[in-house]
């Protein structure tokens, strides 16, 4: 699929690696949604409140709340989802009054491994299949900050795993609908989040692989702070080879800027630093591609001295560009 | 910032991790998923090898070109010599293996031992009960100490997300088997209903109907045998637990906290610094991995207006001179980052001592072998004798 088939996905599940700025992307995608027109929810699961924060907003909670024109927020977490669950299938308000508090969330979190999930994205397809009064889908576009990847592929295996445990009964069966649509291309798609790092691309295609041989769509790969070209090649060459810190110092000068060598030569370290990072960079993105039919996605390294609100507007603005 | 918060950071700076290499029994190095854990879990395991100590890194999850430079081709659940670094040894952690250890040590006899392993729920259990994995390095980390036979242990913890669940894990674990509550509610499958029933009231018998129509009836029963198995081992995994804590909060032991600058690493960095002082754990200090290099004190200062036009002058120019304003806006778009990223590392220390404070900044590209553990562990400790 392409970046442009993005838009058409009810569900995105964004994952990746730790501190691959995978919130960051799902907070860009959701924004860049809104934009479009379409009602947006971004999920946060496990609620750590980045979202908050980064928008500068109350704290969100299990309540879907519009912060923007058309964009939703919503944090998940397992002990509310539990006390909705057994609201909707038992209408027992009593029951949940009963088991929310630590014990029974510790039950339904620990004791059968899945049902914490099944719960999780018991809510995400809530939220797909929710439908207003003149009958179309409440939200167009739902996008969850999700977690690590290799949790997605436990619970895809669920069926395998669950039912181990969870032979009978409404888990069982609502596993499986969830399931389904995880599977669907129509309705769901995962966007690994990766860096140009060895690490971070190791196990996007480890991931990738994962989630199709499990069956669900994988999206191009959104590679992270990219890093811009910033040396053609006479440049970047001059820089290597040629460029001694005396003459350097000597041009500087020449241009107003008086330094001393020693400024000169950190100057020097770090363009030479920079283009090992590229070096790098290029080597993975070969790395990537070589390996990959799904497509990247590049996101360019944002400089600046604050990163929030308006920083991720910018990533934003590549999606739409992509759309357009 | 107030001076004290200050001051505190400016002595912070000024130590770096050489007395943790040089003397820490334990050290525990911990922090959020993806911030270099490993690499600097092993640029100290190095460090204090290099200082003349008997070293040993246990790993949980290494990249696996830093698993081949330390001699780790596969899963092996021994100890192995690391060629090129005398004094050495590295070993991964088998989670599976180690956990059936544990039964064997607690068992009461082999027979319950292997009732209890060839339990599904057991089997599940090993892999999916947060907590587990932490709980298992720490009994590898006792054993390993136990042994007496290395000066200096050097642990990774594993890549969990909340990185607290390392100290939670003996608790968590051992609520978890103890299961008052679960016992509470599979009791009918394990003794008479009716006595639980009239010692807790009405809502949990409600509650269990509730519970069994959501996971089925086969879970309860599995979970009943399974607890059951473990009736009297209770105890002794209470106390290695607690063992395992002392030996954590004794003098002898060094935690290490790993961060990126970013943010969210940084807050998790902050919830674990708090965390470690609450429970009067030992701090070694906090390391900052892939900080962007902080510019020449000369150009940090110069005006940003001068610096542009200079920059627009030598962009006209041949291609030393682009070369030379290419090399003044990095320096710009750096320093940009640079500031961005003290500014959210002095905020993630606010109101605590970090005790040493070390920056390693990002490298061309990743560290993945010995002479790259060496660099890395130059800004860590210093040079070692």
């Amino acid at each position: 699929m392409d970046t442009a088939d993005l838009l058409d996905i009810r569900v995105a599940l964004v994952t990746g690696k730790g501190g691959v700025g995978k919130s960051t992307v799902a907070a860009a995608l959701a924004i860049a949604a809104a934009r479009t027109g379409r009602r947006t929810c971004l999920v946060e699961v496990e609620g750590r409140q980045t979202f908050s924060r980064l928008f500068g907003t109350q704290p969100w909670d299990f309540s879907e709340r519009e912060f923007r024109p058309g964009l939703y927020g919503l944090s998940l977490d397992p002990e509310a989802s539990l006390a909705e669950y057994l609201e909707m299938f038992y209408g027992a308000k009593r029951i949940s009054k009963l088991v929310v508090g630590n014990a029974a969330v510790e039950f339904a979190t620990t004791a059968a491994p899945g049902i914490k999930d099944v719960l999780l994205i018991g809510k995400v397809r809530e939220m797909e299949r929710r439908r207003d009064d003149d009958g179309r889908f409440h939200y167009d576009s739902i996008v969850v900050d999700a977690p690590p990847t290799g949790r997605i592929v436990n619970f895809l295996r669920a069926p395998e795993a669950t039912t181990e445990l969870v032979s009978v009964g409404p888990v069982r069966h609502q596993a499986q609908s969830l399931v389904d649509m995880l599977l669907d291309p129509a309705r769901t798609c995962a966007l690994l989040v990766t860096l140009l790092e060895e690490m971070p691309v190791t196990e996007t295609l480890e991931s990738t692989e994962a989630l199709r041989r499990l069956g669900m769509q994988v999206g191009p790969v959104v590679v992270n702070r990219v890093l811009p070209r910033r040396f053609a090649d006479d440049e970047r060459k001059a820089l290597t080879d040629d460029l001694e810190v005396e003459h350097l110092a000597r041009v500087l000068d020449g241009a107003g800027l008086e330094v001393d060598t020693d400024a000169a030569q950190l100057l020097l370290d770090r363009g030479r630093e920079e283009l090992a990072r590229i070096d790098l960079q290029d080597s993975m993105r070969e790395r990537l591609t070589e390996h990959l039919d799904s497509g990247l996605f590049e996101l360019p390294e944002i400089y600046a001295d604050d990163f929030a609100a308006d920083e991720v507007g910018l990533l934003a603005d590549r999606f739409e560009e992509a759309w357009q | 910032m107030t001076s004290r918060d200050a001051a505190i950071l400016r002595k912070a700076r000024a130590r770096d991790l050489r007395d943790v290499v040089g003397q820490a029994h334990i050290i525990v190095c911990t922090g959020a998923g993806g911030v270099g854990k490993t690499t600097s879990a092993a640029a100290l395991a190095l460090g204090a090898a290099a200082a003349g100590r008997k070293t040993i890194v246990l790993t949980i999850d290494p990249a696996r070109r830093l698993a081949q430079s330390l001699g780790l081709k596969t899963l092996e659940h021994t100890p192995r010599p690391v060629r090129g670094a005398e004094g050495l040894e590295a070993m991964m952690l088998d989670m599976k293996y180690t956990f059936d250890e544990v039964i064997d040590r607690h068992a009461p006899d082999p027979s319950r031992a292997q009732r209890i392993k060839s339990n599904r729920f057991y089997q599940q259990l090993s892999n999916s009960l947060a907590g587990t994995q932490e709980y298992m390095a720490m009994e590898k980390l006792y054993d390993l100490h136990h042994a007496g036979t290395y000066d200096c242990i050097v642990i990774d913890t594993p890549p969990t997300r909340n990185a607290l669940d390392f100290l939670d894990a003996p608790r968590r674990l051992t609520d978890f088997l103890e299961g008052r509550f679960l016992k509470l509610f599979l009791a009918p499958g394990l003794r008479a209903g009716r006595t639980i029933g009239r010692a807790v009231g009405f809502g949990t018998g409600l509650f269990m109907r509730a519970a069994s129509r959501i996971t089925g009836a086969g879970v309860l029963e599995d979970l009943g045998d399974f607890f059951q198995s473990f009736e009297g081992m209770y105890e002794g995994f209470k106390q290695r637990a607690q063992a395992v804590y002392r030996l954590l909060s004794s003098p002898g032991s060094s935690f290490v906290v790993v961060t990126t600058p970013e943010a969210p690493a940084l807050r998790e960095a902050r919830y674990f610094l708090r965390r470690l002082e609450q429970d009067g754990m030992p701090l070694g200090g906090v390391v900052v991995n892939r900080a962007t290099p902080r510019p020449a004190a000369e150009l940090a200062h110069a005006d940003a207006e001068a610096l542009e036009a200079a920059a627009r002058q030598l962009a006209a120019d041949g291609t030393e001179a682009r070369v030379a304003a290419k090399l003044l806006h990095l320096h710009r778009d750096l320093a940009d980052t640079a500031r961005r990223e003290q500014r959210a590392v002095t905020a993630a220390l606010h109101g605590v001592d970090p005790v040493a404070l070390v920056e390693v900044p990002r490298f061309g590209g990743d560290v993945h072998d010995l002479s790259g553990l060496e660099l890395v562990g130059r800004h860590l400790h210093g040079p070692v004798a």
